[in-house]
């Protein structure tokens, strides 16, 4: 271990026994102890280092023999109450200061034990040291988390269930332990709880044994493949148990009622398994595999050694269109996990892309194989556009920091408001964009290599660990099972015999992303193409690129590919075109496919032959491309490049051209049943953009309307839509985006068309579900969303008080609609409340136009601890932008309350809650009455602990 | 008089019913009150016969109701005795019968009625006999059938038989019939709706009218995500309307294995009560060997009762 060496007191951990003894759902405690056995690898090792927090513990043996302890976590007081600097960044350095002093990669922990003098003599022999801990934990904030629904009944009755969670390597919140994904030993758990409950945890479950009194079972599991501590997890409840029907050795466990939907989204896990079998050749690393549903689940998925717990939410029944694609990408993802981050773990925190990046890569594999090419290029444009986002806004992603030593000044990411040293003290929203990037690079370096190499080197790794994992008691194989960044480099060198060097440097040991601006003129008398590709490498996020650059021209008379390098100080690139500008001699155009098509060339250009020109299209840097070209040619390349991402950033770039041709071009696009229905739906926007724009010239019925009447509306009586059928997705999903898209288009005087209004009123009255196999609930959502989206502002007069009596006759119907939706819901709820969830978005959005009363009390109900966590959130949110709505300034109060209500909402897609709540306080403590603005603290809602960026 | 009394006893209870409401003045009223009149006059001879001088009002209406039932009782009882005896009018020896089965000593009748003191009483004033209205005919009334003997009951009124079919050409214009269903769904929702909000808890988009927009008022649930994910009843109907047969093997297969850990999980508990001997089902057993799933095992007994458990496996 290379780290070992920092420490003077290491020691390194070959089994370890965890033993709960008692989970009292009522007081929301446990009870337990853990045996660590020690294999000293220094001499006299007299003080042993574990992690520990919120866990009371109560006596501490070595050897059976009593060892006194201390216990200081210093993440409980970041900053001194007297100390005078009072500000953000002394808060951060002071939090990292005190996370790096508990560190277990640096042989730091909370709990300190001395090792009872009587045996130091046999530290000298390095003897094996047995330690013993007994120890409790009471209402515990983080670590495990307590579900316990307040109804009449037994616990089991109750749906009570107990289960482990946290950010990264927090296992040491529920029981003591070395809290290193570095560490790895072999374990042997134990969990006594209820005779109606069941205990999942990690390993095999070896037997289940009822206690004396027959009203307890102790479930026995033991791991033998050396697992780090924060891949350890449990989950009690009394869960309903589905065998895999494909897979026996895979159980599947959810919470009481909800079997059936468990059985339904379950019944596709074996192919994922096939799937990643298949790729890496490589068996599923455990013996078994758990699934478990729990409520309010801290994030979707979280992946354990041979279990993965899953938000409860992501069941769903057959009849659920929208949420099985949703679902099945988390199985995969928590899958993928199993493999790298569960059973191959990490050597430190700065090889972490490394596990995220193969873990990503080989999902994204698995989304190419399930969900088709179209869909795959899709995601990596659309992760590509968010990093790049993200980094342009917020500065560079860096995924393999070093840090030299420990001062400030080293730091390597000074652009950033928080230390990216730990995992605990990043924000949740960089460290979302950290695997986006993580993965994105596998996919370059996959572009490199070839993906066959690339497989290659991942099964190269599991068998290495595979090999080691067996291996008993010879704790230095196990290193084999950790991945750190050089093992991995060595280990793609070796395979390919390639050098990624390069590629490393820019993309993976430095941040940023490389902004690129290209513009052409071409050159008739030479027949060249003059490509001029500028940078922008000052700005914030940004780096230089130099390397090549692979850039395709569609022609007259095909498709060319050229790479062209990137240097110092070239901008300007002359490409030679092949063909002449010979556009009267009637001829079928070649595609890069190799498909012959014929154009209608009339829009272009007589003296160029050239009809679309694209740069990087395979996406193979870590960019974003600024391109001018002509809006004929976008459109060229709308209507006949068939690589989807081609067509997405056609439809991008067509918005600032609003002519009747893009119309024309968006039009049949939409129209088009082969093109890809998410480049059809992004067509709708940009349609209804285009016709705002085109607004005095617009002719014929509203953008969308006619097209919409000859898909989904009879023959007939064309204002009658037809009864539901959603048996063909790609139709189903353009049925439900059209409204909305439609609802965006304003007239004149800038209000939606009454056409409209009422044609989205007429798809609501007329909607018919009785004969459909699937559920409406998105589909109704949707439409009352394009209600939403046909909000104007409201003409007020002076101010006027917003009464029953002076309701537009138009919003009275809006109103009257989802009044009746929101009620119906009550009586009938939908799947997700997807219903309520619209309706509070719209009532919101109602008030913020000044139709009603603006009035949070109706949000601050629907926010209540009790409501469906999505309808909690759209709650929230409707708060919030009220108070930013009204320019409310925050008085500490309103923010406590806030916050106290996000405090009920129970953990959920975000991390750090105690550091949110320490900022509070330390907020509170630093401006007694403190006027911040909302709006930071908005971003903060759902990411707290990037709410460091309020910088004031 | 008394035969008078007891034959219109059917109307003159009715009419002394409807006589409260007093101020009427129809033909069947006056014919009633008329009878009653005469009623009171006999019970106030009868007073008088005995020695009173006076009576109050209260006392004489008392009298003259016991007066009336007692008629009332002997026209009833007389009418039966007579209708047993398959006849259709009664007869003196009915009427006989009838008092002495009430209790009366008939021989002493004949003495009082001739009684010297005895008053007589005028005739009640002849008035109209009530007019039975006429029932509302609807169709032919129709005649025996020639196998009926004419004596037997007619018919009764058509309208108690005949049926008249009522139907409308069903409507089959697409646009009509998806209009229809589509207002007739969206009142039947606002009802619902507007009730329940009427008669629960309610928020309100505005202050000034709170009875406008009403929505019904969000109320926390102890397991929210219950409702949230399970689907509605109406929508597993509408499964099942449309379900094609193919799912439902499929789901036969799914229920068969998941049955088996359900049962299991039972059959854990069972053991638990059942006494050494218990019996598991066999077919159980045999599904399990098939699946070796840990969680699917029985539970083991602490180590102290192991030997028992044996019998059981």
């Amino acid at each position: 271990v290379p780290h070992s060496g920092s420490s003077m007191n290491r020691k390194k951990d070959k089994g370890f026994e965890i033993c709960i003894n008692n989970i009292n759902f009522q007081r929301k405690s446990v009870i337990g102890y853990v045996e660590l056995t020690i294999f000293p690898t220094v001499m006299n090792l007299n003080r042993i280092k574990l992690n520990s927090k919120q866990c009371r513990i109560y006596r501490v043996r070595v050897n059976d023999l009593e060892a006194p302890f201390i216990y200081n976590d210093p993440t409980l007081e970041v900053c001194h109450h007297e100390s005078k600097q009072r500000n953000l960044n002394y808060f951060s350095s002071a939090y990292t200061a005190a996370v790096s002093a508990v560190d277990p990669d640096a042989g730091n922990g909370e709990l300190s034990i001395k090792v009872p003098s009587e045996l130091w003599k046999q530290g000298d022999e390095m003897k094996v040291m047995k330690v013993y801990i007994e120890f409790s934990l009471d209402q515990p904030k983080g670590g495990l988390h307590f579900v316990v629904p307040d109804v009449d009944g037994s616990m089991a009755e109750r749906a009570a269930h107990v289960f482990s969670f946290g950010n990264q390597n927090s296992t040491r919140f529920w029981f003591p332990c070395v809290d290193s994904y570095s560490e790895l030993c072999t374990w042997k758990l134990e969990f006594t709880v209820d005779a109606s409950m069941v205990a999942v945890s990690c390993g095999d479950l070896v037997e289940t044994v009822y206690t004396h009194d027959m009203r307890k079972k102790t479930f026995h599991y033991m791991l033998p493949i050396p697992t780090a501590a924060p891949n350890i997890s449990l989950a009690v409840g009394p869960f309903e148990i589905l065998v895999d029907p494909y897979m026996h050795e895979v159980t599947h466990f959810c919470l009481p009622q909800l079997l059936p939907l468990l059985k339904q989204t379950m019944s596709y896990l074996h192919e994922i398994f096939e799937f990643y079998e298949e790729i890496l050749t490589c068996r599923y690393p455990y013996s078994c595999f758990k699934t478990v549903f729990v409520d309010e689940a801290y994030v979707q998925v979280s992946s354990y050694a041979s279990m993965s717990i899953f938000s409860t939410n992501l069941l769903h029944s057959g009849m659920i269109i929208d949420q099985t694609p949703v679902t099945r990408r988390c199985l995969a993802q928590a899958l993928a996990q199993q493999f790298f981050g569960c059973f191959i773990s990490r050597m430190s925190w700065s090889d972490e892309w490394v596990l995220k990046g193969i873990s990503g890569y080989i999902y994204g594999l698995y989304l190419k194989k399930t969900f088709g090419v179209n869909e795959y290029r899709h995601w990596i444009k659309e992760e590509l556009d968010k990093i790049v986002e993200y980094e342009l806004k917020m500065g560079g992603v860096l995924l393999h920091p070093t840090f030299s030593g420990g001062k400030e000044k080293d730091n390597p990411t000074p652009h950033l408001h928080f230390s990216i040293r730990h995992p605990h003290t990043l924000s949740w929203e960089y460290y979302k964009m950290f695997q986006c990037k993580a993965h994105l690079v596998m996919r370059l370096i996959e572009n490199r290599i070839s993906m066959e190499f690339m497989l290659q080197v991942f099964n190269k790794l599991l068998s290495l660990a595979s090999t080691a994992s067996s291996q008993k008691y010879q704790s230095h194989m196990w290193s084999q099972m950790l991945v750190s960044t050089s093992g991995f480099l060595k280990s793609i060198s070796n395979v390919s015999g390639k050098d990624i060097g390069p590629l490393i440097k820019q993309w993976v040991d430095q941040s940023g992303v490389v902004k690129f601006f290209g513009s052409f003129a071409f050159n008739r008398k030479r027949n060249v193409l003059e490509l001029e590709i500028r940078q922008d490498y000052t700005s914030s996020g940004t780096q230089k690129y130099v390397g090549p650059i692979k850039v395709t021209v569609q022609e007259l008379d095909g498709s060319f590919n050229h790479t062209l390098q990137i240097e110092e100080n070239s901008l300007k690139h002359d490409i030679p075109c092949h063909s002449k500008s010979r556009r009267n001699k009637k001829k079928k155009i070649p595609l890069m496919n190799g498909e012959e098509v014929d154009m209608d060339l009339s829009a272009m250009d007589a003296d160029s032959p050239l009809l679309w020109i694209r740069i990087d299209p395979d996406m193979s840097i870590l960019r974003k491309v600024e391109f001018e070209q002509a809006d004929f040619m976008w459109q060229y390349q709308l209507r006949f490049e068939r690589d989807v991402v081609a067509q997405e950033e056609a439809i991008s770039a067509l918005e600032i051209f609003p002519t009747p041709a893009s119309r024309l071009a968006l039009t049949d696009i939409l129209e088009q049943d082969q093109c890809f229905y998410k480049v059809r739906i992004q067509a709708c926007f940009c349609l209804a953009k285009i016709a705002n724009s085109m607004m005095s010239t617009w002719t014929g019925p509203p953008a969308m309307k006619s097209l919409f009447t000859r898909m989904f509306c009879c023959k007939s009586c064309p204002n009658i839509v037809k009864t539901n059928n959603f048996i063909n997705f790609q139709s189903y999903f353009l049925q439900k985006t059209m409204p909305v898209a439609m609802a965006l288009l304003r007239d004149v005087q800038n209000l939606c068309p009454k056409e409209v209004l009422n044609f989205i009123l007429d798809l609501i009255k007329y909607n018919d579900n009785r004969k459909n196999k699937f559920s409406d609930n998105y589909y109704r959502a949707e439409l009352i969303d394009a209600l939403t989206n046909s909000l104007t502002p409201a003409i007020s007069i002076n101010n006027e008080v917003r009464t029953v009596d002076n309701l537009n006759t138009d919003v009275r119907l809006i109103l009257e609609e989802i009044t009746r939706f929101l009620n119906m819901e009550k009586l009938l709820p939908s799947y997700r409340n997807t219903i309520t969830v619209s309706c509070l978005r719209a009532i919101r959005m109602l008030q913020k136009n000044g139709h009603i009363p603006s009035d949070p009390s109706l949000f601050k109900s629907y926010a209540q601890y009790g409501h469906f966590v999505d309808v909690r959130i759209a709650a929230l949110e409707a708060v919030i932008d009220y108070t930013r709505g009204t320019h409310f300034v925050l008085t500490t109060n309103f923010l406590c309350l806030s916050f106290s209500m996000l405090g009920k909402l129970g953990p959920f897609s975000w991390s750090g809650i105690f550091f949110i709540f320490q900022l509070v306080c330390l907020l509170q403590r630093l401006y007694g009455n403190c006027s911040c603005h909302t709006k930071g603290l908005i971003v903060n809602k759902r990411n707290p602990p990037s709410c460091l960026s309020i910088q004031r | 008089i008394f035969f008078n009394c007891m034959m219109g006893s059917g109307s003159l209870n009715s009419g002394s019913r409807s006589g409260s409401s007093k101020t009427s003045t129809s033909p069947t009223e006056n014919y009633q009150l008329a009878r009653r009149r005469t009623l009171q006059v006999v019970v106030s001879s009868l007073l008088t016969e005995c020695g009173f001088e006076s009576a109050e009002k209260a006392a004489m209406e008392t009298l003259t109701e016991m007066m009336q039932s007692y008629i009332t009782e002997v026209g009833r009882c007389a009418k039966a005795t007579c209708e047993h005896t398959a006849r259709s009018t009664p007869t003196l020896s009915d009427v006989v019968i009838t008092l002495v089965e009430m209790g009366f000593n008939v021989d002493t009748l004949p003495v009082y009625a001739k009684r010297s003191q005895r008053m007589v009483i005028t005739a009640p004033p002849i008035t109209n006999a009530p007019v039975v209205p006429k029932a509302l005919i609807a169709g032919q009334k129709r005649t025996h059938p020639t196998y009926i003997p004419s004596h037997f009951p007619e018919f009764p009124d058509p309208h108690t038989y005949i049926k008249t079919p009522t139907f409308r050409e069903p409507v089959s214009d697409y646009q009509v019939v998806r209009e229809k269903a589509a207002s007739q769904r969206r009142d039947v929702e606002r009802a619902l709706t507007r009730f329940m909000a009427k008669t629960g808890e309610t928020e309100s988009l505005f202050k000034d009218d709170i009875s406008a927009f009403p929505l019904i008022a969000a109320k926390p649930s102890t397991i929210p995500y219950l409702s949230a994910l399970l689907p509605s009843e109406l929508e597993l109907q509408t499964l099942e309307e449309t379900d094609s047969s193919e799912q439902d093997d499929q789901t036969d297969t799914e229920n068969n294995s998941s049955n088996v850990s359900q049962d299991d999980q039972s059959a854990d508990k069972e053991n638990v009560v059942l006494p050494p001997g218990g019996v598991v089902p066999t077919g159980k057993a045999n599904e399990e060997n098939m699946i070796d799933n840990p969680y699917l095992r029985p539970v083991k007994k602490p180590k102290g009762r192991r030997k028992k458990l044996k019998l059981i496996y």
